[in-house]
C-alpha cells in the first residue's frame, strides 16, 4: 500500500464563536477519487480551502506526501507555524478549482494557464506555452487560447479554470462545487472533463451536489454534516445502504 | 465688430511668436510628463499604505492623501519653491535650493499624488479577492499577485479616471510661470511686456491649450476604451 497522497489531521475551523469544522481526519491515496457531499453550512467547500490554506486552520493539520502543509519543526524541535512563502511552495501540489472559476479577466485563456508554469514554476517560456497548450487540450479548448475569459461560456470558463489548475502539474485537484454556478446545460461539458481526469488517475478531491456524478466517478465518498464526517465509504455502499437517518434524508432529497 | 475685440481675437501676433511659444508648450509637457510620473508613483504608494493590514500604515496614507489633495496647487508649487528648501537647508545645515523645474514637479507631482492614491485605492479595492486566492493557490507570491493580477486590473479600471485628473494636471501646469519656469503663460507674459499687447496672445493660449487638451484627452479615452472592451464583453 503506498502512503497516502494527501493527508487530513484532526482539521477544525472557528469563524469567531462558530465552529464550522470540528474535527475532521482522512487520507486520500495516489489516483483516488473522493467526494464530499453535505448540506451547504455542512462545512464543505472550508475544508476544502483548509485543505489548501486559503483558509488558516484553527487547528490540526494537512500533509501533503507526508510534508506539513502548517507546521514546520523548528532547530529546537519545536513546531513552528509556516511562513507564506513555504506555504506558497508546498500548496503547488494542490490545484484548486472554484465555484465562480475566478479566471483573470484581463489575460486571454492561454494567458491564464500559462501564468503559473511560467511564473511559479519556472519554466522558459516555450516550455511553459506547451504545457499551457497540451492542458487547454485536455479540457478540449485548444482553439479558445487567444480568447479573454468574457467571451467564454460558463462551461468554457470553468474548463479553462480546471486547464490553469493543471498546468502546475498537482500532486492533488480540488474541485470546489465546480458545477454549482453553471446553468444545467453547461454542467456536463464539466462533469465530462473531471470524468476523463479521473480515469487518466488524477487524485481528485470534489465538493459537489452532482450526486450522479458522485456515485458514478468516486472511488470514495463522505458524507459531511455539522463539521465532521457522518459516513464514508463506497459509493454503492453509501448510495445504496446508507447507515445515518440525515444522509438518507440528504440522498432522498437529492435523487428524485 | 468693435476695434478691441477684434484686436483680441487676431491671431498674427501669436503665429509670429510661434517658435517660442511652441517651446514654452514643450516646457509644459515637461512638466507635465514628470509630475504625473512622480504622482503616480507616490500616488500608489500612499494607496497600498492605505489598504495596508498595519493600521498605523493606513492612517499615515490617510493623513497624506488628505493633506495634499486638499492643498491648492499654487500654494503648493510656491510653497514648495521657496519654504521647503528653507526647511531642507536647516534639517541638513547646509545651503539648498531647488530650481523652478524641480519645485514645479514636486509641487504638482504631491498635490495630484493625493488623487491619484484615492483613484488606485478605489480601483485595488473593485477587484475580487477571488481572483487573489485563484493566484494564491497556484502558489504565486503576493508580490506576484499584485503585480501580475491586481495592478493590470486597476490600471484599467481606473483609465476613465485617470484621463480627467491627467487634464487637470496638464492645466495645472500653466500656474509654473509664477516661479518663473519657462512654459507657455510664461512666454506669453514675457512677449506681452514687450508687445503691450495681451489680449491675442491670451486667445491664442487658450485655444492651443483647448486643442491639446482635446486632442490628448480624445486619444486616452479612445485608447482606454478600446484596451477595456477586450475584457469586459
Amino acid at each position: 500500500m503506498t502512503a497516502p497522497t494527501i493527508k487530513v489531521v484532526d482539521l477544525h475551523k472557528r469563524f469567531g464563536p462558530l465552529e464550522v469544522l470540528r474535527g475532521v481526519s482522512f487520507e486520500v491515496r495516489r489516483g483516488v477519487v473522493v467526494s464530499m457531499i453535505g448540506a451547504s453550512g455542512s462545512g464543505k467547500s472550508t475544508l476544502l480551502r483548509c485543505i489548501n490554506h486559503l483558509e488558516t486552520p484553527t487547528s490540526g493539520d494537512v500533509l501533503i506526501d507526508g510534508e506539513s502543509l502548517c507546521f514546520r519543526n523548528g532547530v529546537d524541535g519545536e513546531r513552528k507555524p509556516r511562513s507564506l512563502a513555504e506555504i506558497n511552495r508546498i500548496r503547488r501540489n494542490l490545484g484548486i478549482v472554484f465555484q465562480q472559476f475566478n479566471l483573470w479577466p484581463h489575460m486571454t485563456v492561454l494567458g491564464n494557464v500559462v501564468e503559473a508554469p511560467l511564473r511559479v514554476r519556472g519554466l522558459p517560456r516555450k516550455q511553459a506555452m506547451d504545457v499551457a497548450n497540451a492542458c487547454l487540450a485536455r479540457v478540449h479548448l485548444a482553439e479558445k487560447a487567444t480568447q479573454y475569459p468574457a467571451r467564454l461560456s460558463g462551461g468554457q470558463q470553468q474548463r479553462v479554470a480546471i486547464a490553469r489548475a493543471l498546468a502546475m502539474e498537482p500532486k492533488v485537484m480540488l474541485f470546489d462545487e465546480p458545477t454549482s454556478s453553471l446553468d444545467p446545460e453547461l454542467t456536463e461539458e464539466v462533469l465530462g472533463v473531471m470524468r476523463e481526469l479521473a480515469r487518466d488517475g488524477t487524485t481528485m478531491i470534489v465538493v459537489t451536489h452532482e450526486i450522479g456524478f458522485a456515485r458514478d466517478v468516486s472511488d470514495r465518498v463522505m458524507f459531511l454534516h455539522n463539521g465532521l464526517i457522518e459516513e464514508e465509504g463506497p459509493p454503492e455502499a453509501l448510495f445504496g445502504a446508507p447507515k445515518s437517518e440525515r444522509l438518507r434524508q440528504f440522498i432522498s432529497k437529492h435523487l428524485r | 465688430m468693435s476695434e478691441s475685440l477684434h484686436q483680441a481675437l487676431d491671431l498674427s501676433l501669436f503665429w509670429e511668436y510661434r517658435n517660442v511659444l511652441l517651446h514654452g508648450l514643450a516646457v509644459n509637457f515637461y512638466v507635465f510628463a514628470a509630475s504625473a510620473i512622480l504622482a503616480l508613483l507616490v500616488g500608489l504608494g500612499a494607496a497600498l499604505a492605505r489598504v495596508n493590514r498595519l493600521w498605523p500604515l493606513r492612517a499615515l496614507g490617510t493623513l497624506y492623501v488628505e493633506m495634499f489633495r486638499n492643498a491648492p496647487e499654487y500654494i503648493m508649487v510656491v510653497w514648495v519653491h521657496f519654504v521647503l528648501p528653507l526647511l531642507l537647508s536647516y534639517l541638513i545645515r547646509s545651503r539648498l535650493e531647488f530650481n523652478p523645474f524641480a519645485s514645479s514637479v514636486i509641487g504638482l507631482g504631491l498635490v495630484y499624488s493625493g488623487y491619484f492614491a484615492e483613484t488606485f485605492r478605489a480601483g485595488i479595492e473593485a477587484i475580487p479577492l477571488a481572483h487573489v486566492e485563484a493566484g494564491r493557490s497556484l502558489g504565486m507570491p503576493e508580490w506576484l499577485v499584485f503585480r501580475r493580477i491586481v495592478l493590470p486590473q486597476v490600471v484599467r479600471r481606473m483609465l476613465p479616471e485617470s484621463v480627467n485628473q491627467f487634464i487637470s494636471l496638464f492645466k495645472a501646469t500653466t500656474i509654473v510661470s509664477l516661479i518663473a519656469v519657462p512654459d507657455l503663460m510664461y512666454d506669453v507674459t514675457m512677449i506681452t511686456q514687450q508687445e503691450m499687447r495681451p489680449l491675442p496672445l491670451y486667445t491664442g493660449a487658450a485655444l492651443t491649450y483647448f486643442v491639446v487638451v482635446l486632442a490628448g484627452s480624445s486619444a486616452l479615452r479612445a485608447l482606454s476604451e478600446r484596451w477595456r472592451a477586450k475584457i469586459y464583453a
